[in-house]
């Protein structure tokens, strides 16, 4: 490149397209439309939304605790409900107080003389009473058969 | 694709871009590419008629795709703005502009310049078109083109630094016994 040649270079490095034209043209540009093409966010979005839905479907908890559709169950609801609802009977309890329950309490307190006295007229063939097993056994520990007059 | 993505194409991909996208990013990255340099050139040929031109050229290559057939994009611009100078019907091209240019010895010895000679010169200074193109665009042979360039550049030096010194005696003197 010859001197003037770098001359002419610095002589119109000053001129510049200006900017109202500039303007003018770019707003020509504007006038058409870009082309639509394929949204790639929609897309992703509807990608991950469906491979969401695959995972819940997948991993869900009702597939594997075999969950069943209502037509299913309603085919089946006779078998399944005797089974669902069945609870073991407990036996229920003894009704009415127990005619012991004065004299055990006063043995458990340590107090054995009416006991004594009860095991007594039992082998004397007073009182038709049976002492319960328990009691019995505690007054052949604790009781003395005493001579009869 | 962002305005660095553009950055890496050529001109004719991103023209083949943006007339298959209509993406703005792909034509302002075009656009800033080429303006100043179209600019300097209309306004050094045609100073009054230089915006109007310069719409012109863009608004067509905003509608239809240019075609290029194998050729630079550059040079379609260029080519494409000639013609549309030449046609231009606005004030007369040769009218001097010298007071609307920068205060330069230079540009005002461009304008002294005949219309030929001036847009030789600056397609194939400021425009970097080989003398070939050129030649094309001015419809004359590449010899004729080249003695235009060359002379326009002595003009150009004439005007800068003065006329060449020449010898005192230019005619032969014979001596006859």
């Amino acid at each position: 490149m010859s001197v003037w040649e770098h001359q002419y270079r610095d002589a119109v490095a000053e001129i510049t397209s200006p900017g109202t034209l500039d303007e003018k043209i770019l707003l020509q540009a504007r006038q058409f439309k870009p082309v639509k093409q394929e949204n790639r966010w929609l897309s992703k979005a509807a990608g991950s939304c469906a491979a969401v839905a695959v995972i819940v479907l997948l991993v869900h908890p009702a597939q594997y605790l075999g969950a069943l559709t209502p037509k299913q169950r309603g085919a089946q609801s006779n078998e399944s409900s005797s089974l669902t609802n069945w609870q073991l009977q407990k036996p229920l309890p003894a009704t009415g107080t127990d005619p012991w329950f004065e004299l055990r309490s006063e043995v458990q307190a340590g107090n054995y003389m009416r006991l004594c006295q009860q095991w007594r007229h039992e082998q004397r063939g007073i009182t038709a009473d049976k002492l319960p097993r328990d009691l019995a056994n505690k007054a052949r520990k604790h009781c003395r058969l005493l001579p009869t007059h | 694709m962002s305005w660095k993505d553009f950055q890496h194409l050529s001109d004719e991909a991103l023209l083949d871009y943006y007339h298959s996208t209509r993406n703005i990013k792909a034509f302002r990255q075009l656009y800033a590419r080429h303006k100043d340099c179209l600019y300097r050139y209309c306004t050094q040929m045609n100073f009054a008629g230089a915006a109007s031109v310069l719409e012109e050229l863009w608004r067509g290559l905003l509608e239809r795709p240019p075609q290029l057939c194998g050729r630079l994009l550059r040079s379609w611009l260029f080519i494409r703005v000639n013609k549309l100078l030449r046609n231009y019907a606005g004030a007369d091209p040769d009218a001097k502009q010298n007071s609307l240019l920068p205060d330069s010895q230079l540009l005002q010895g461009i304008q002294q310049l005949s219309r030929t000679e001036r847009n030789i010169l600056l397609l194939h200074l400021e425009c970097e078109l080989p003398l070939a193109t050129v030649a094309d665009i001015e419809k004359i042979s590449l010899k004729s083109c080249r003695e235009h360039y060359r002379s326009g550049k002595d003009k150009l030096d004439e005007f800068l630094h003065g006329s060449k010194r020449k010898p005192w005696r230019i005619e032969e003197v014979e001596v006859t016994v």
